[in-house]
């Protein structure tokens, strides 16, 4: 999509995606401009992949960039890439003010970040996906066996059925008292 | 006995006769045809006065913090400000009355007020200070520092002084610069009044920081406007040309950014400074005070900001000095800057009710009510209109609730009384009139609002602050939100607030913290670590403190008992059991540390010291052991989080003095073995048989390192007597149906040091186990190397009971080591430890010690 164009969103594409996300239209422009200036392919095709995402260097640097790219890619795009409606509808979970349709209500917002735990899909983040993240985020030198403690502890907190694992209403029960609509929001220039 | 008493009564009744007349004799009857004699006892009131003057304020001032805190019904309805306004006033009353009053000592005075009164409670705002939510709302705090408070000067001056044409006033003039002068120093929200209200009715944390970042910041301003006009005024109205205003707005910079320049500086300066105070920590909590007051009073010196300036500095010295100064000077920081702020504050609010009383008042009805009204008036029109702007960026917008909580909140305070007192009066006539109306305006918000806006939080159901404690799934998924939301701006090529405090933040791992720290840290997330050893320090207090009232000896006896005892405490309330013993390892005269002192979160910090001290020591103990376990040298040595670290030298600093570090290599894992098995083999004989032998090898591992061995040899106490019928009991509990105090114990007990690196141990336990014994014992270590997950019971209850056992020596062992950083300090472990090998009577002390010395 949007290929014939290189620099304007065509205007059914924009109608249908603004009324999907809840973007306007000019903000859809110019998340446009920006997907386009991800896609290094010429001609530009459409779509983004892992590489192109990877290619921002401060998503590489970050250390949950590579798993937060893979889960744009793999859950919300297809075949492993991700065209612009697919990407201005991951972004749209994450617009700022009222929910005013299903995409950036809570829920999706916490699904979304559940799914960055839950690499396996099976809707339960289990010791070692929580380590696993926790590697990412600590990193370093840390033992992996303090880690594992950190893990087990965090399990602990937050498993209230006593399987060892974390599922999405015990994940969401914790964060209760975490403004998650505040902290996952952004303002999408104009 | 009777009579005893009688002539005791009698003795004192003389000696105060005889001081009383000797008192008079010196003081006030000089008569000169008496001859000098020597004096027994001499009075000498003069020679201390005013420092007892001070000494006694502030004890007032505490007794009487003392006394409304005993009282809940009182402080439930009253702010603890206007209690202790009202208790100035009645002494002031007093003091008047008494015409003491003229003394300067008993009127506050703004050099005092400035120099000593203020920097306390600022320095202990700004140290405190929630930097997430400052900087967060930061654009908000600005706007309304710096324009809310022009706009509110400007328009309650000029309001002000155009209703001198109405008959209002009375007929009493009021020229226009004054009225300005006046509005300048009225206008601005007070940082103390807002932290007094403000910490009493715990509104969230974004109301409370907006609203208390706006007091503090808007200082900046309120000093410019007010030195402006106050120097226009001194000018006189028809002097003043187009330049001086322009100079006006260009101080504004000066002063505000001078303010926070000299504070980042000398905050710098601070951290750089404890960066190597190694080996006089005693000093630490000293150069935290003293370059903030530096900080405070050299701006004060070239003018500018000094509130900003300390503000600032604190704010610097809280993100690196307390990875520096070791865990005690820390505690002492915080719990320094709390005593002083507090004290302060009911300084200043007592020094506010009383130097209301006396003649410099001038009541001038209108003018009074006017300000009053302009005050309340311009405050919500100001919040509204600036509020509303702010919403245009922010991402959780203010709501109209926030917003009439924003407006009601602005208090005012002692700042303005303190500005209205030094005005001139040669240049500026209606002084009396203004402080008259500058105390009305105090004590209207302070009485009226201040008692009011908790109810009125509650009735409007404002969002409370959550008193949580930290989780550690909550901060993970706050850290991970963090990094996504980071990443998805970089992504969407909009770059926000969380792409800025990114690059700050790496700018601050960077550079800052590598200049400014001890061991800089290599690690991405040291607060995820932080926040972890938090919860463990914080649970293990709960644990602790459930265990008050229960009496150590009695659990000491049990130890020391026969078996059967255990096992009964133990099925019993394992829980209790656990605590009691960490509360009989902790020797009463240890001086505690006053960590997690938290505002209003009374519950458990009785004991928390001493529980946090406990833990303190055993946190990082128990990691140079999970590096033997892996095998790893370089573990040992590595840097992690600054604390970490600087603990881990200590240690191998102490290392060093007992051995060379070839022969701690080799050390480890033959020892444990041995202690495993006397372990497994369960009986106190093989306890006693096995301790000669440990003795032997030098004590590589320190006392204070094993809680796990220790409560290990005691488990083995324990379990002996129970029939393998119960040990398999135990080990159903472990595939965690476990009751709940059983887990518990686990995670807060034992937990927090040793489980902290308990996996591994146990994996290799496992193997060694089973080579070691087959009896029935071994099942458990077994079942928890099967499930990672697992803790279990026995190393639960147990594993404190070895502290017990401890020899005298251990206790000195154990107190000295609150202070890692001073080896010296410490008696030498072998010595110890031989002595105690050669007393054949201490054997089971001998015992568990030894087992310690295992692992």
């Amino acid at each position: 999509m949007g290929t014939n164009n290189s620099t304007l969103l065509p205007h059914d594409q924009a109608h249908l995606i603004s009324a999907e996300t809840g973007f306007s239209p000019k903000q859809l422009q110019r998340l446009y401009t920006r997907f386009q200036g991800l896609d290094k392919r010429k001609p530009p095709s459409g779509y983004l992949t892992r590489e192109d995402l990877l290619e921002i260097r401060e998503v590489a640097l970050n250390p949950l960039g590579q798993r937060l790219v893979d889960v744009m890619i793999q859950d919300h795009g297809n075949a492993n890439r991700i065209d612009f409606r697919q990407f201005a509808a991951i972004l749209a979970r994450f617009r700022r003010g009222k929910p005013t349709n299903e995409l950036n209500a809570k829920e999706k917002k916490l699904l979304f970040l559940f799914s960055m735990y839950d690499r396996n899909h099976d809707s339960e983040i289990d010791r070692n996906e929580l380590l696993d993240i926790l590697k990412l985020m600590v990193g370093g030198n840390i033992h992996d066996e303090q880690l594992g403690t950190i893990a087990d502890h965090t399990i602990e907190e937050l498993d209230a059925d006593g399987d060892l694992t974390i599922t999405f209403e015990e994940f969401c029960k914790t964060l209760e008292n975490i403004d998650v609509d505040e902290k996952m929001s952004m303002k999408f220039l104009n | 006995m009777y009579q005893n008493k009688h002539s005791i009564f009698l003795i004192i009744l003389l000696g105060f006769i005889i001081h009383k007349y000797y008192c008079k004799e010196q003081t006030y009857e000089h008569k000169p045809n008496k001859p000098l004699r020597f004096h027994v006892a001499e009075f000498n009131f003069d020679h201390v006065s005013d420092v007892y003057a001070i000494t006694l304020w502030i004890l007032l001032g505490s007794l009487a913090k003392i006394g409304f805190h005993l009282s809940h019904r009182l402080t439930e309805k009253f702010p603890e400000s206007c209690l202790l306004i009202i208790l100035g006033l009645i002494v002031g009353g007093l003091l008047y009355v008494t015409h003491l009053t003229e003394q300067k000592a008993y009127v506050l005075n703004s050099d005092t007020f400035f120099l000593f009164l203020l920097p306390p409670i600022i320095l202990e705002a700004g140290y405190f200070m929630p930097n997430r939510p400052f900087f967060d709302n930061l654009g908000t705090i600005l706007l309304l520092a710096i324009v809310n408070t022009l706009f509110n000067t400007i328009c309650i001056g000029l309001t002000l002084w155009g209703f001198q044409f109405t008959p209002l006033y009375g007929g009493t003039e009021f020229e226009m610069l004054p009225c300005l002068v006046f509005a300048a120093l009225i206008s601005a929200v007070d940082p103390v009044a807002v932290l007094a209200t403000f910490s009493e009715i715990h509104v969230n944390d974004m109301l409370y920081i907006v609203v208390f970042g706006e007091s503090l910041l808007n200082d900046a301003v309120s000093v410019v406007l007010y030195r402006m006009f106050a120097s226009f005024a001194n000018i006189g109205q028809p002097n003043i040309i187009v330049m001086d205003i322009v100079l006006g707005c260009l101080s504004f910079f000066v002063v505000a950014l001078g303010g926070v320049l000299i504070g980042i500086i000398f905050g710098v300066i601070g951290c750089f400074t404890t960066k190597f105070t190694e080996h006089t920590p005693v000093l630490e909590p000293l150069i935290v005070l003293v370059y903030a007051y530096l900080a405070y009073l050299t701006s004060e010196m070239v003018s500018v900001s000094g509130i900003l300036a300390i503000t600032f500095c604190g704010m610097v010295m809280k993100q690196y000095v307390s990875f520096n100064i070791s865990k005690k000077s820390d505690a002492t920081t915080e719990y320094v800057l709390k005593m002083l702020s507090s004290i302060m504050e009911t300084i200043i609010f007592m020094f506010m009710g009383l130097s209301t009383v006396s003649d410099s008042h001038s009541w001038n009805t209108g003018f009074v009510f006017m300000t009053v009204l302009l005050c309340l008036v311009f405050r919500v029109i100001g919040i509204a209109i600036f509020a509303n702007i702010a919403n245009c960026w922010r991402l959780l917008e203010l709501t109209r609730i926030d917003m009439l909580i924003m407006s009601y909140g602005g208090l005012r305070g002692a700042i303005a009384f303190a500005l209205a007192l030094v005005l001139d009066e040669a240049k500026i006539a209606r002084k009396k009139e203004f402080v008259t109306a500058t105390i009305a305006v105090v004590f209207f918000t302070v009485f009226i609002q201040g008692i009011t806006i908790g109810p009125l939080v509650k009735l409007l159901n404002v969002r409370r602050k959550q008193i949580e404690e930290p989780t550690m799934s909550a901060k993970l998924t706050n850290r991970m939100m963090d990094h996504v939301m980071t990443c998805l701006e970089e992504i969407s090529g909009s770059g926000g607030s969380n792409s800025l405090r990114d690059r700050v933040r790496n700018l601050d791992r960077n550079y800052f913290k590598r200049w400014l720290l001890r061991e800089p840290p290599d690690r991405k997330d040291i607060k995820l670590l932080q926040t972890f050893k938090k919860i463990n320090t914080l649970t293990a207090m709960r644990v602790h403190d459930t265990a008050r009232g229960l009496v150590p000896s009695a659990s000491t006896a049990t130890v020391q008992q026969g078996m059967p005892e255990h096992h009964h405490l133990r099925s019993h309330s394992a829980y209790g059991n656990v605590s009691e013993l960490i509360a009989a390892n902790l020797p009463e005269n240890t001086v505690p540390d006053l960590m997690s002192y938290e505002n209003h979160e009374g519950e458990h910090h009785h004991n928390d010291a001493e529980m946090h001290h406990f833990l303190d020591t055993n946190l990082y103990s128990a990691r140079p052991r999970a590096a033997i376990h892996l095998r790893n040298q370089d573990e040992t040595g590595s840097s992690d989080d600054g604390t970490h670290a600087r603990f881990e030298k200590s240690y191998h600093h102490r290392d060093q003095r007992y051995l060379p570090t070839r022969l701690e290599r080799e050390l480890p894992h033959g020892p444990k073995t041995i202690s495993k098995t006397v372990h497994n083999a369960n009986r106190p004989i093989g306890l006693k048989n096995s301790s000669p032998k440990h003795t032997r090898s030098p004590p590589t591992t320190h006392q204070q390192l094993n809680p796990r061995s220790r409560s290990r040899s005691i488990a083995a106490h324990q379990n002996s007597p129970i029939p393998s019928g119960q040990r398999t009991k135990s080990i159903s509990k472990d595939s965690r149906i476990s009751p709940l105090a059983s887990t518990h114990i686990e995670n807060e007990g034992t937990g927090r040091t040793a489980v902290e690196r308990s996996r591994p141990w146990r994996h290799l336990s496992v193997t060694e186990e089973t080579g070691a014994s087959s009896s029935k014992t071994a099942n458990i270590p077994l079942a928890n190397g099967n499930d990672p997950n697992l803790h279990h019971i026995p190393l639960t209850v147990a594993d404190f009971g070895g502290t017990y056992t401890k020899s005298p020596e251990y206790m000195g062992e154990y107190a000295t080591t609150t202070k890692p950083e001073e080896p010296s300090s410490r008696p030498d472990v072998r010595d110890i430890f031989n002595k105690q090998s050669d007393d054949v009577s201490e054997q089971q002390d001998d015992g568990s010690t030894e087992s310690i010395t295992r692992l």
